[in-house]
């Protein structure tokens, strides 16, 4: 009996950090000694090898794993710098077609006797790429950010994510800023879990750093970055391995910043 | 032979979770169950040839509803009444007098669509996005933040309640109305009704159902 993990990493709406998630919680998992695989199942428009800064490297796909003309081995692309994490791409954005949730199911459960944990980057949308990728998975990380649209879309992949299934489902609210939060501009932590009612894994503030390091190929969790996402993203992983962590307060972390720049000024070098 | 069984028609439409079954059927002989879906006899023809095209042969076909029996026989499948019928038919004491109660624990997230023939009582929330209808009255002991329509097939008398009232919109027999935006008032379950042709949002009547 294997103890893998194979987590489905979806959202339903495009655009609010699904591949960047993945690529970070695979750097975290691989960090905390985990071995790792990330499926990229979003082979259409794949970018979650950019992300890791893998592109060139691709040779194989998992399509040629199932037509057995390459080996699993050969498919896998190792990290450069973070040995514990491979990355698999489901399939070659010219050829769509191919892909059955049988075939998932296969790639999935060759991964599962080799790795501690299987990420499954999930497509957008709800459609056939959703469907496959939702046929292999056992749970799933569903990623919304503050915004009316996000939660409607997360809901409605939480009610398809109940029919298949898939359990347990949790929750990552990505791109939360504290400043508006506060101010009542945006939806709040509790407005959000109030409608989803899933269980908060972790909450990911919006930073900058993440677009420079995903455009560098290296994902913020990879280097000994202090800022607040990567440290929001090492604690999600840890606290999928069951470790118990407190939740970032979006409140606090804006009184923070203040107590932060309040002390700057109290420096010298002003 | 192979069993195929359609979903609970108040899960998920059959013909959205038809790709997913399909694809997990072995060439062979089929026994397909219905549940309580209709299908005609287009529906189930189209559903035969769709099968012979991968292989499967659609032999029997079992299911609750009449219509659905009289149409596969009429296509010269083998029809069966499916034995939980007796099991799953009103239960003895159902609190309702002359329409029937649809019970139904869970949330109804967006894209959700319960609906009923009689009266529905919904135990838990109703997402923004999701649709409750009934032909009668709809009840929500939960917070109804998405569509609710109650007597969908005209009966004027019908009534939404919930314990928290704020849904998207209301409609009650052929009225639409926009739900309310204040704030809800908390501890206070109101219910809302047709009153000269307006739907009007008031506090729920502690008797609101009884003798009806």
């Amino acid at each position: 009996m294997s103890t893998t993990r194979t987590i489905l990493i979806c959202s339903g709406k495009g655009g609010v950090g699904k591949t960047t998630s993945t690529a970070n919680l695979g750097i975290a998992l691989a960090k905390q000694g985990k071995t790792t695989v990330v499926l990229d199942a979003d082979f259409g428009l794949r970018n979650l090898d950019l992300l890791l800064g893998l592109e060139n490297r691709i040779v194989y796909t998992a399509q040629e794993v199932l037509a057995e003309s390459c080996r699993l081995e050969q498919a896998l692309v190792k990290h450069k710098q973070e040995p514990n994490l491979c990355l698999l791409p489901a399939g070659n954005p010219r050829m769509l077609e191919w892909l059955t949730p049988k075939d998932m199911q296969s790639i999935v459960s060759l991964l599962e006797k080799r790795f501690d944990y299987v990420l499954i980057d999930c497509p957008a949308g709800i459609e056939d790429g959703f469907k496959n990728a939702v046929s292999a998975t056992r749970e799933a990380l569903v990623i919304t950010t503050p915004e009316v649209a996000a939660v409607r879309d997360a809901d409605r992949v939480i009610g398809l994510l109940n029919i298949q299934g898939v359990a347990p489902v949790q929750l990552v609210l990505n791109r939360v800023r504290p400043r508006m939060m506060t101010n009542q501009e945006m939806l709040s932590v509790d407005d959000i879990t109030d409608i989803l009612a899933l269980p908060l894994l972790g909450l990911v503030f919006e930073d900058e750093q993440v677009i420079v390091s995903t455009n560098r190929g290296e994902p913020l969790t990879l280097g000994d970055s202090s800022a607040p996402a990567a440290q929001a993203y090492h604690n999600i992983a840890r606290r999928l391995q069951g470790e118990e962590i407190p939740l970032m307060d979006p409140s606090q972390a804006r009184r923070g910043l203040r107590a932060r720049m309040r002390k700057l000024m109290q420096t010298k070098i002003f | 032979m192979q069993g195929l069984e359609l979903p609970n028609h108040h899960v998920q439409h059959w013909r959205d979770a038809l790709p997913v079954l399909l694809n997990q059927l072995q060439p062979g002989a089929i026994s397909l169950d219905c549940g309580a879906w209709l299908l005609t006899c287009g529906e189930l023809n189209e559903l035969r040839k769709t099968m012979a095209g991968m292989g499967c042969n659609l032999l029997e076909v079992s299911a609750t509803n009449p219509e659905t029996l009289v149409c596969a026989s009429a296509l010269g499948l083998s029809a069966r009444l499916s034995s939980d019928l007796i099991g799953s038919q009103k239960p003895r004491d159902a609190p309702t007098t002359d329409s029937e109660l649809l019970f139904h624990q869970g949330t109804l997230r967006s894209g959700d669509h319960l609906q009923s023939d009689g009266d529905i009582l919904l135990f838990g929330d109703v997402n923004p996005g999701a649709l409750i209808s009934a032909d009668g009255d709809v009840m929500v002991w939960g917070r109804l933040r998405g569509t609710a329509h109650a007597g969908q097939h005209g009966e004027k008398q019908a009534r939404i309640i919930a314990l928290q009232l704020r849904p998207v919109q209301l409609r009650i027999a052929d009225v639409v109305a926009r739900g309310p935006e204040d704030q809800p008032q908390t501890g206070l379950v109101e219910q809302a009704r047709l009153q000269d042709g307006e739907i009007v949002i008031e506090p729920a009547p502690a008797q609101g159902f009884i003798g009806r």
